[in-house]
């Protein structure tokens, strides 16, 4: 097949090969996942706000739906499809927060859903998924008086962050709320690091909806993750030794 | 009906998905000129144009849903409903002079010169008083080998990365400027990597789930 990049494709098959089947053996060998202090937490806290009246905050993120850092703002949303379940009957439900238009579109239309699965879209308001800016800084810049202004006590920041992401988190710190922040940029997982009480590092941010039990499908998506992973670190393991041996390619 | 607009909309969302994922490995100039692959692949940078200008169209959306909800708080009297105003005023006098003389008149420019960008340039400045704070309360409440591995690895690349805080003549500003390039280029650059990693086949995974229409943010 001339023009076709075969290695490519066969990576692509590989991941949808390897989904279909830990989707399948989930029931009969379900997965067994580290523990991440973060998402351990966030349960519990959840729970707490909605029993004080508190609101939660879903940040998704200044990255764009078209764009390259799309991916853990989609992530951020099985994240929001979990909240969301759980708080929809609260007085105060989640609110999700985003810099681009679309995605805000997108939060919406996800929390649109919940409340309909919950038989509660009366209860829906529009305004729960909002864009705060259209910028980075601007976006970061309105995010105080929300949290303030709206009894926020749990800021989750799952979605796509620069250095504005460090702000994001601390503003949420200083406002004396549960933090729980990861992005898929590596700098900036440095910086929520420090700002953040509970950072989630590498790949963590896609692991939400495995740990949130948003369903087996992010379970089994966990688990194609590790597997090609290791095949990927067999493989650079034989690469070095074979060069170490002087074998090259 | 509901089960077929559901339907509909996954339909759509796989295909488009599927049509413009296959493009990345297909070398388009290497396929016959009037086949119907050839055609297929011709839609596909019609969507991504589509793509783009609906992101502009979503924008407008936003700038709308923004407006609204600062509105709806000003109507309410809620908590914080005076910075809603200033929002509310600032957003309708930008946009009206924007319409008027257009985005690039000496009006706009002086609202983004004057306003846009300085408060932009605060938050990047208070950014730097932020880490710094950041930093030490890391080291203050979560005092794991971690953090205080992280914070050490972040004052030894502060001092080797350059004068300011020891003389770039000293013995010492040799030893820690090599020491410094060791850590980002080999100890830093290594974990980078490892982290790209996992968030590479994080974003492929969360990609498949979106295009095999498990994860429909984009309603039923």
């Amino acid at each position: 097949m001339g023009g076709v990049d075969q290695i490519g494709l066969f990576i692509l098959l590989l991941f949808v090969g390897l989904l279909v089947f830990f989707v399948t053996i989930d029931r009969r060998r379900p997965a067994t996942f580290r523990p991440i202090r973060g998402y351990e937490a966030l349960k519990g806290v959840i729970e707490r706000a909605v029993e004080a009246g508190e609101r939660v905050h879903l940040s998704l993120g200044t990255g764009s739906v078209i764009g390259t850092d799309s991916a853990p703002a989609l992530a951020g949303l099985a994240i929001l499809t979990s909240i969301a379940e759980t708080t929809t009957m609260s007085d105060k439900p989640v609110v999700a927060t985003t810099g681009d238009g679309a995605m805000a579109i997108l939060a919406q239309d996800t929390l649109r859903r919940v409340y309909t699965e919950a038989r509660a879209l009366s209860r829906y308001s529009p305004i729960s998924g909002r864009m705060l800016g259209p910028t980075p800084f601007s976006y970061v810049a309105n995010l105080p008086i929300l949290l303030a202004s709206e009894d926020i006590s749990v800021h989750v920041l799952a979605g796509s962050f620069g250095a504005e992401g460090a702000l994001a988190a601390d503003f949420g710190e200083r406002q004396g709320s549960f933090v729980l922040a990861g992005t898929d940029d590596a700098q900036s997982q440095a910086l929520l690091y420090a700002t953040a009480e509970h950072p989630l590092i590498g790949e963590e941010i896609f692991a939400g909806g495995a740990y949130l039990n948003v369903g087996r499908v992010h379970r089994a998506s966990l688990r194609v993750q590790d597997a090609v992973r290791m095949l990927i670190i067999t493989g650079i393991v034989i690469g070095a030794v074979l060069s170490l041996l002087g074998v090259s390619f | 009906m509901k089960i077929g607009t559901y339907l509909l909309w996954a339909a759509m969302a796989v295909g488009t998905g599927i049509i413009v994922l296959l493009g990345y490995f297909v070398q388009l100039d290497q396929i016959p000129a009037d086949g119907l692959v050839r055609n297929i692949f011709e839609l596909r940078l019609l969507i991504m144009r589509w793509a783009v200008l609906l992101a502009a169209v979503s924008l407008g959306i936003g700038l709308y849903n923004l407006f609204l909800v600062h509105w709806t708080k000003i109507s309410k009297q809620e908590t914080g409903w005076k910075y809603s105003a200033v929002l509310i005023v600032t957003f309708v006098v930008t946009l009206i002079l924007g319409l008027v003389f257009g985005p690039d008149s000496r009006a706009v420019l002086f609202l983004f010169n004057s306003i846009q960008l300085p408060v932009e340039t605060s938050l990047s400045a208070l950014l730097a008083i932020t880490l710094s704070l950041a930093g030490f309360r890391l080291v203050a409440q979560r005092r794991d080998l971690i953090s205080l591995v992280f914070v050490g690895t972040a004052l030894l690349v502060l001092i080797g990365s350059g004068p300011g805080i020891i003389s770039t003549e000293s013995l010492f500003f040799g030893f820690f400027a090599g020491l410094r390039n060791w850590l980002v280029q080999v100890a830093a650059a290594g974990g980078a990597r490892g982290i790209l990693l996992g968030v590479a086949l994080g974003s492929i995974v969360t990609g498949l789930r979106v295009l095999l229409a498990v994860d429909r943010p984009y309603g039923e």
